[in-house]
């Protein structure tokens, strides 16, 4: 049952975000401060993300060369880099990593 | 409207895998294939879906959930007043409809056509286009990671193919030394709070990397 409240209320939030200006309020009154921190979202959310799935795979901080994911997750990081954020590489280039490494070790 | 529909093609090649992962990983963290259709047809944005789940598969209070997937689509609020003023002059359900189907790419896509010279009375039509068949393939992505999420071994480890969307997300995001910063940040903070339950440290690092973004963008705005 607390899923499909939480199915309900994340709904909710993305369309109350998406429709804040286009809908209800006006962006002028938009305050500059706010709009420049906005700016940072994306890079400081998606680093977090990224970083926990890397160096925390098990439940547990692993930064060592034994972790196969980080390993592989920095090989996708250079391919993203060289391939300007392809989806498609970037996740092939990962991918093909980790199976490598998996067999490897 | 149809130029808005082919301008997707390239798009949907990036966008349906990360559908296929999206649903897989919905039944993965143990929502059931109704509650991961619903999910994906109602927010309509992959990360919020995704950090949906990890945290449904988190045990995490219904709370949390919310507010790791309302900070992850902040960056929503920003398309929102960008794409505002060029939509004043249609109707409320209009406006509804667009704001519902806005999605990174689609975002993108309108902004583009809104900056070319012309008449822009009907581009509204270019961004339905273009939005509407996103949403279309995303859905049917989502639905086949769905119905074969349950048949993917896990010795195939396509969990890792979530990061590795955000990886391709992340790295097009750090365009200036203060994004990189911010991000660098946010990543040591994340790793450092990691034991917080209920993956706060996903919250914790984000408005740590968020603050060190703007201390270093109002630095070097001071300097001469």
């Amino acid at each position: 049952m607390s899923t499909w409240l939480a199915i309900a209320l994340v709904s909710a939030a993305a369309f109350a975000l998406r429709a804040a200006f286009i809908v209800f309020a006006d962006p002028h009154r938009f305050p500059h401060a706010f709009r420049q921190a906005l700016k940072f979202v994306p890079p400081a959310v998606l680093a977090a993300i990224v970083a926990l799935g890397l160096g925390f795979p098990e439940g547990h901080v692993d930064v060592s060369p034994h972790n196969l994911r980080l390993i592989a997750g920095l090989v996708a990081i250079v391919a993203a880099l060289l391939l300007r954020g392809s989806t498609i590489g970037t996740i092939g280039i990962g991918m093909a990593a980790l199976w490598a490494l998996q067999w490897l070790t | 409207m149809i130029a808005g529909c082919r301008e997707m093609v390239p798009v949907l090649l990036g966008t349906m895998p990360f559908g296929f992962v999206a649903g897989v990983v919905a039944i993965a963290s143990g929502l059931t294939p109704w509650q991961g259709l619903a999910l994906s047809l109602f927010s309509f944005s992959g990360i919020a879906q995704l950090v949906t789940c990890q945290l449904v598969a988190a045990r995490a209070p219904v709370p949390v959930v919310v507010a790791g997937a309302a900070v992850v689509s902040l960056r929503f609020l920003m398309y929102s007043a960008a794409l505002a003023p060029h939509l004043t002059h249609l109707d409320r359900r209009w406006r509804a409809l667009l704001a519902f189907l806005m999605t990174d790419q689609s975002f993108v896509s309108s902004v583009k056509r809104y900056s070319e010279p012309g008449d822009t009375g009907a581009r509204h039509w270019h961004f339905l286009g273009s939005a509407l068949t996103l949403y279309v393939f995303w859905q049917a992505a989502v639905i086949v990671g769905i119905v074969l999420g349950a048949q993917v071994p896990a010795s195939w480890s396509l969990d890792f193919a979530v990061v590795l969307t955000f990886i391709a997300l992340l790295v097009p995001a750090v365009r200036t030394r203060a994004d990189l910063a911010a991000a660098i940040v946010a990543s040591a903070v994340a790793l450092a709070t990691a034991g917080l339950p209920y993956r706060l440290a996903l919250v914790v690092a984000s408005i740590a990397g968020i603050g060190v973004g703007l201390a270093i963008e109002r630095l070097h705005a001071r300097r001469p």
